[in-house]
């Protein structure tokens, strides 16, 4: 049972709403350890400058989406392991599974919930404390 | 304010960019541009625009935000292709989609009609089987909320030691190995090397082997090369390398189970076949190195953050990265001339390791079917070449904070002027250390201010931007054909200042269009072309902005423009006026050319109040014109309205400062030049031209008797009409910058005065208004002065 204060999380997407939304269920969740990016090439950049626990990143954005930062993560031994929480804004069936073959951990469909976001968190880590 | 609610007004913050981001994109896109990526911006961001709509519950835009979407998806995978109807079609939608965001924003409602027009306009773009297909004519617009796609989360344990394989769930890659999509199952090639320690462990080649060969179909090679003569040959090392080709139905996190109790005793590659398998530098010997006992994160960060080291040690698995779990493709041939292009490992970073995310991104766009038909060399050369231009870190600061550290700057900016004339006063020598410290002081001021200012300072593309639809609008109200090109749309100038470019520019535009253009059969008839041309342009001149908006049109019927005016009144019959002062009669009060007041420009908004509006801020408007060529206006704004470059003068033991932007020159006026009109207001020949010579400290009301001209000095200034006077005043102390404090916030309006500031002595001088002054001057001496001018 992780302490949701431990896990250390990592926001990527390119609209600070989004950012914020998210955020503020993640603190809701007890998830206070948040750091935010505003594109993927940002969000790389912040996870081999400090490493994370756990990405929650929107797929669509500039640069770099949200599909080439969980290939570059998974790629890159030190990082490869964090878990990767893909935002999608519609249920895309193609986009999900491209997002499995690259070892997206879970993926989260826009508008959500705090209620579903601590669901497809404690998938990943199992039930939060 | 309630979190939700603020972080809801950030959202419609982000949609203006969004919108303006659309709006420049679709524009690009009328002009022909088809790029890939300019498709991708636009769609990104009426995607961003919904999804927020989604997060917010604002029904009536995801509605639309959804068809709008869906259409750009469609020109994004290629199924839809680009020409000048689906881009004005896109345009109008992107205008509709602007009026939904306001709509939302304010809780106001969108013209109900206008919408469903748009959604069906946007669907028949769509064939109509492929529309039904997508859902577009399913009232649900939105898409469910989330869908099981047999997706099963990988399950991660927060402290999962560095060293071990991720925990990968079986099931989850097993359900997308077996999805229907994938089409080919290309093979892994299995490059398994143990190490003398795994025997010393008893592990046995063999089992890995055979448990290998429950996998599928395994071919096992041997390479026994290593091996040395007998003589010299250790019992205790290890020299075989073994090589398996496994069919690829797998993941390979199934592969590397195999190799669970071995792979810390063996040098291991597990690749897709066709790729260089670098056996020499296996990508699990890069945890041998990290503790085992210590949680994924703290192993990383324990790992160099130098991004040159780090790099060095995960290229060859980075390098082999792009194929080895990219999208099966459906001929595994093709992806392989693009990794020809691949850069050089040995210049890898943190750019190249982007470079080959994107890639796969691309591989997977190449992927879809009907592929978009240039997967564009352009984007390859972008990626691999362009990826250091990370743009600078923003962050968002409410401007009453800026506008707080704006006026503190300022006072800093009196205080440090006050002290050096407090220091400089009491006798210091200049050379002494406290007058040069304040000397350094007063560079560092003007350093902080100048660094304050750029804080606030804005393109004016956010004002331009608004104005495409603007002039859509109008062309398609008035029947006419407008191209509008913009220039210098990233010319910076303070916030301030921005907000107010708005409505003058949106008038001289309506003016151009209305006024300035002629009808498509007129222009055909007159020899050209059927569009007309509309430039809005912004440059910075002389520490001003200046904006210019400039017609191919018919130019000013300068005639009929006299006639009106003598008509109205507003000059004599028998003025003489050259073209220039013809042109500019348009911008005085109770003058308008259109014959029937139009829907456009003609709403009880004259020149004369775009003219006062920008006069407002500082600025002047003058018109250039060309008879059937067309007009010009331009006008000059300061960048800042919070300072000022001023001429500090006295007048009646008063210090005033005079806008240095209005002085022309300055003399001592001869007694022989001045002469009297009426016994009272005096006129100054100044090389042969005689102008009004208004006595400041009389016109302020500072004193009642003139000051004989001979004792003072006369500035000789010209007010945004062109009109000019020379102030006289009794001395010119200097220049100077000055910060402007508004009067009419803090006193009331004066006239004659534009504003006031605090000068180093702590005293408070008054700023002329050297329009008013020259105006007022003009208005009670207009006949003679141009009998005088003729």
């Amino acid at each position: 049972m992780p302490a949701p204060g431990a896990i250390k999380t990592l926001i990527a997407d390119d609209q600070q709403s989004m950012r914020s939304l998210i955020r503020t269920s993640l603190n809701a969740l007890g998830i206070t350890q948040t750091r935010e990016a505003a594109d993927g090439e940002d969000a790389l950049r912040a996870l081999l400058a400090q490493p994370a626990n756990l990405v929650i990143t929107d797929f669509n954005m500039p640069k770099l989406d949200g599909l080439g930062l969980l290939r570059a993560i998974r790629a890159h031994g030190p990082i490869s392991k964090t878990a990767v929480i893909m935002l999608t804004g519609r249920a895309d069936r193609e986009l999900v599974q491209r997002a499995v073959q690259f070892g997206v951990n879970n993926y989260l469909v826009k508008p959500f919930t705090t209620q579903i976001l601590k669901e497809k968190i404690e998938a990943v880590f199992g039930p939060l404390e | 304010m309630d979190p939700f609610e603020s972080i809801k007004a950030t959202f419609f913050q982000e949609c203006e960019e969004l919108l303006t981001d659309m709006e420049s994109g679709l524009l690009a896109m009328e002009q022909g541009d088809d790029d890939s990526e300019t498709i991708n911006a636009v769609f990104r961001a009426v995607h961003s625009v919904k999804g927020g709509a989604g997060a917010f519950g604002l029904e009536e835009l995801i509605r639309f935000a959804h068809v709008f979407e869906t259409v750009l998806d469609e020109m994004r995978s290629g199924r839809l292709h680009l020409t000048d109807e689906v881009a004005k079609v896109l345009l109008r939608a992107s205008d509709v989609l602007a009026d939904h965001v306001a709509a939302a924003r304010s809780g106001g409602g969108v013209d109900e009609g206008r919408t469903v027009g748009m959604i069906a306009d946007l669907q028949a773009l769509i064939d109509q089987d492929r529309a039904a297909e997508l859902g577009l004519h399913d009232d649900n617009a939105s898409a469910p909320a989330d869908e099981d796609f047999g997706f099963v989360p990988i399950v991660l344990s927060l402290d999962e030691p560095a060293s071990d394989a991720p925990e990968v769930d079986v099931a989850a890659l097993m359900a997308a190995a077996s999805d229907p999509e994938p089409a080919t199952n290309p093979t892994w090639v299995v490059t398994f090397r143990p190490k003398a320690d795994m025997y010393a462990k008893a592990n046995e080649a063999a089992l890995v082997l055979r448990e290998l060969s429950r996998l599928g179909e395994i071919e096992v090679s041997l390479d026994a090369s290593a091996v040395p003569p007998l003589d010299q040959l250790s019992a205790e090392q290890a020299y075989l390398c073994w090589t398996i080709r496994l069919a690829g139905d797998r993941s390979e996190a199934d592969i590397r189970e195999a190799f669970e109790f071995v792979e810390d005793d063996c040098e291991l590659s597990v690749v897709r076949d066709g790729e260089a398998a670098d056996a020499s530098a296996p990508d699990l010997a890069i945890d041998d190195d990290s503790d085992a006992s210590a949680s994924a994160v703290e192993a990383a960060a324990a790992a160099p953050l130098d991004l040159d080291a780090l790099l060095a040690r995960v290229q060859p698995p980075s390098e082999a990265a792009p194929a080895d779990a990219a999208p099966p493709s459906p001929e595994p041939a093709k992806t392989a001339p693009a990794e020809t292009n691949a850069p050089d490992p040995a210049k890898l970073d943190v750019a190249g390791l982007i470079a080959l995310a994107e890639k796969a991104s691309q591989d997977h766009a190449q992927a879809a079917p009907p592929a978009a038909p240039k997967v564009d060399v352009k984007t390859e050369a972008r990626a691999s070449a362009g990826a250091p231009t990370a743009a600078t870190p923003t962050i968002r600061v409410d401007l009453d904070r800026v506008d707080r550290l704006i006026n503190a700057v300022g006072e800093l900016v009196i205080q440090q002027a006050m002290l050096s004339q407090r220091v400089f006063e009491s006798g210091l020598a200049r050379s002494s250390d406290v007058a040069l410290g304040l000397e350094d002081l007063e560079l560092l001021t003007r350093e902080i201010q100048d660094s304050v200012m750029a804080i606030r300072a804005q393109p004016v593309k956010s004002v331009f931007q608004r104005m495409p639809r603007l002039v859509r609008e109008v062309a398609d109200l008035v029947g006419k054909k407008v191209r509008l090109v913009m220039d210098g749309e990233n010319t910076e100038v303070d916030k301030t200042v921005i907000e107010r470019l708005s409505d003058p520019i949106t008038h001289m535009l309506r003016n151009a269009i209305d006024h300035g253009l002629e009808t498509p059969e007129e222009r055909e008839a007159g020899g050209k072309g059927v569009e007309g041309t509309v430039r809005l342009a912004a440059l910075h001149r002389g520490g001003r902005i200046v904006i210019e908006v400039q017609d191919d049109g018919r130019g000013i019927n300068r005639p009929r423009v006299r006639g009106i005016a003598v008509t109205k009144g507003l000059i004599a019959e028998d003025a003489v006026l050259s073209d220039d002062e013809i042109d500019n009669l348009i911008f005085l009060p109770g003058f308008s050319t259109a014959d029937v007041v139009s829907d456009i420009s003609g709403r009880g908004v004259g020149m004369d109040v775009v003219k006062r509006s920008i006069q407002a801020l500082g600025g002047r408007i003058s018109i250039t014109s060309e008879p059937g060529k067309g007009s010009k206006f331009s006008m000059s704004l300061p960048l800042t309205l919070a300072v000022l470059d001023g001429m500090v003068v006295s007048a009646a033991d008063q210090t005033l400062v005079a806008p240095l932007s209005n002085i022309v020159e300055s003399l001592t006026p001869r007694a022989e030049d001045v002469h009297l009109i009426g016994g009272r207001d005096a006129v100054i020949c100044i090389r042969d031209t005689f102008v009004p010579l208004i006595d400041v400290g009389v016109a302020l009301g500072f004193r009642d008797t003139p000051l004989p001209p001979a004792s003072g000095v006369a500035v000789l200034v010209e007010s945004e009409g062109g009109g000019k006077a020379a102030l006289l005043v009794e001395a010119i102390q200097g220049q100077r910058q000055v910060v402007i404090k508004s009067l009419e916030a803090n006193y009331q309006h004066i006239h004659g005065v534009a504003a006031a500031t605090i000068l180093g002595d702590g005293r408070v001088a008054l700023i002329l208004d050297v329009d008013a002054l020259v105006t007022t001057s003009r208005r009670k001496a207009p006949r003679i002065e141009k009998r005088m001018a003729g």
